[in-house]
């Protein structure tokens, strides 16, 4: 398995995302309206020597891609990191519409008219032989398609996705993800959960390998799920040519002061760190911080 | 093992299939709804029986237990059915639409001794238990003054009103599908209200149901409080929860991620200082063996199973529970009939 960056810039911070404080969510939404705001993180994020970023699918991704696609030049090669699909999206448009009518609106809404004819066609066929892996393949080609164009290192599927399919205990759907994302996007496919052990268990069990799999990794074990000790146990087990694994919310949104965070994180088998921040400070002082 | 049936295959039947699904003592044997398509998605994917109509489901599968996540006003019907079988039942909220309907089915399987669980989950979540607490032990003495809000951007565009969420009838509309949490939340801290006063219901994008709502709650022993609620709120990315408490003793402002609390003395045993204390939910929570949506989804139906396990063990969200925030939201709706229009 190709090897991923050790150290990869995340994004919450931009789409008001913060999983402690509605206050500083709100804050943050602010600061990052003017996309400007944006761009400028990610030449201090550049200029600190980390050129990976993971970028969720959501309608302000949109343009941050198409910045990037557009002025490559001015930047160094970057390495992508899409986690799809935007989770609020579908969630509401389930909710009021119920779980097809959603799909149908999420694959019909973007697309020019011939494109729709022929996804249609496509789409009512998986509709009608109830193929769940066509349907999947469609709506991973309109999450992935503001990504086009750009360096893509490896496709995450979002936990709640990740994490609801585990339930349900279906390998099929995950294979197939993780061929989808091989052989159309000549990436490598990435699961982000809340329940890492369980997952790499059960992706033991199943036979799929080569995959990243992306966690909250940190010191107080907030959002790791069944505890702190089995990710320890199921990190210093783990065969990274296997399973890469990727740890997020390393800070516990703030709750662990940075320093005390990465002496921890330090210390596991961890192939790779995604961190947010959105001052020059924070920035430099976290890519210090990570010796993995 | 416990055999469990799931009637009603929409958002929440789907996350909570996926959570109960991971509980060791649990088989999902069947499901019902009314779509054939995600019957034939169901039934090719999972190895599960499934039925066009919970009716078939009960009298075939005889399931341990049964959760139902239906449009509210089919609710009745099916957990009579249910009681009918001896089979336990977790059900969405709102429980149902009609008080005397709740108080019937809560007097229905208490005296049958099967355990009854209402899907508000708040009370399950890691700040709002810790914040229920802090209330019962008179931390902040007694409570004078509150406040409950929740905002959300679920309805932001247009709504014809069809499908059930479309008319107050079948269960639709904000004070069913969401007051019915911030409802739920003051009766569960504060405790149920006397009198409800002043509310109001506006419509903002649905034709036929209401999109905010606001009242006042009043009650005996002097104290009173607000609730409003707006699902049609565009500035929320996420569905928002926020009540603040006022007592004799100090204040809570708290939301679904962190809690302040102000102390007008200092309280050594939470250790607290005199003045504003903060406590987020990294200082609170506690994990779940599997976490899909949210520590309080696996924590409620997990509370659920235990129920079963564990004879006498008390419900912390009961059909009793459920009764009573229908109460509330009924008087809301007098309320606003006789005296909501200027």
């Amino acid at each position: 398995m190709e090897h991923i960056d050790n150290i990869v810039f995340g994004d919450n911070q931009f789409f008001g995302i913060n999983h402690m404080s509605q206050e500083k969510a709100q804050q943050l939404a602010e600061q990052f309206f003017d996309i400007k705001n944006i761009f400028k993180v990610y030449q201090y994020v550049f200029d600190a020597g980390v050129n990976a970023v993971m970028l969720n699918s959501n309608d302000r991704a949109k343009e941050i891609c198409e910045h990037f696609r557009l002025n490559s030049s001015s930047y160094p090669s970057l390495n992508w990191y899409p986690s799809i699909p935007y989770p609020h999206k579908y969630a509401n448009l389930v909710a009021e519409k119920g779980i097809f009518p959603a799909i149908n609106e999420v694959l019909f809404k973007d697309n020019s008219a011939r494109k729709v004819m022929g996804m249609i066609t496509k789409g009512s066929t998986a509709v009608l032989t109830k193929d769940a892996i066509k349907l999947m393949q469609l709506l991973i080609d309109v999450e992935m398609k503001m990504f086009i164009g750009l360096d893509i290192k490896v496709v995450f599927l979002q936990n709640i996705i990740t994490d609801l399919i585990l339930g349900y205990d279906q390998r099929d759907i995950f294979y197939e993800y993780c061929e989808y994302i091989r052989k159309k996007y000549k990436a490598l496919p990435g699961l982000i959960t809340q329940n890492m052990p369980f997952l790499k268990k059960k992706f033991q069990e199943w036979g799929i390998k080569g995959v990243v799999i992306c966690s909250s990794y940190n010191k107080i074990g907030y959002l790791m799920s069944p505890d702190r000790d089995s990710y320890i146990l199921a990190t210093e087990n783990n065969n990274p040519s296997d399973y890469q694994l990727m740890a997020m919310s390393t800070l516990a949104s703030g709750a662990i002061p940075a320093k005390e965070a990465y002496e921890f994180i330090n210390q596991q088998k961890l192939q790779s760190v995604v961190f947010g921040a959105s001052s020059k400070k924070n920035i430099d002082e976290t890519v210090g911080l990570i010796k993995i | 093992m416990l055999k469990i049936g799931i009637v009603g295959a929409g958002r929440m039947g789907i996350t909570h299939y996926s959570i109960i699904n991971s509980h060791p003592d649990i088989t999902v044997s069947s499901v019902a709804d009314p779509s054939g398509l995600i019957l034939s998605m169901m039934k090719k994917y999972l190895s599960i029986k499934t039925y066009k109509n919970y009716q078939d489901l009960i009298k075939n599968e005889k399931p341990d237990a049964l959760l139902v996540c239906t449009p509210p006003n089919l609710h009745f019907d099916i957990l009579q059915k249910a009681a009918e079988n001896n089979s336990h039942v977790f059900v969405e909220k709102p429980y149902t639409t009609d008080c005397q309907q709740s108080h019937e089915l809560s007097r229905i399987f208490t005296s049958k001794g099967l355990v009854n669980q209402v899907g508000y989950v708040n009370r399950f979540n890691d700040v709002f238990s810790e914040v229920r607490r802090l209330v019962a032990e008179s931390v902040i003495g007694d409570i004078i003054r509150f406040k409950s809000e929740m905002y959300s951007c679920t309805v932001v565009k247009p709504d014809e009103g069809e499908g059930w969420r479309g008319s107050r009838e079948s269960g639709g509309g904000a004070v069913y599908e969401m007051a019915s949490h911030a409802i739920d939340l003051v009766n569960y801290i504060v405790g149920k209200p006397d009198k409800v006063i002043g509310s109001s219901l506006n419509s903002i994008h649905s034709k036929k149901v209401e999109d905010a709502v606001s009242s006042t709650f009043v009650y005996r022993n002097g104290c009173s409080g607000t609730i409003y609620i707006n699902w049609s709120d565009e500035s929320y990315r996420k569905p928002t929860n926020k009540i603040e408490l006022f007592g004799s003793k100090g204040k809570i402002l708290a939301d679904q991620h962190s809690y302040k609390i102000f102390c007008n003395d200092a309280n050594q045993q939470y250790d607290y200082r005199q003045g504003w204390n903060t406590r987020f939910i990294t200082d609170v929570f506690k994990n779940v063996p599997f976490y899909v949506r949210g520590n309080e989804f696996t924590n409620q139906l997990y509370h659920f199973v235990d129920c079963i396990q564990k004879p006498g063990l008390k419900n912390i969200c009961s059909f009793s529970d459920g009764a009573d925030a229908q109460d509330v939201m009924d008087k809301i709706f007098n309320d606003f009939a006789i005296n909501g229009k200027a």
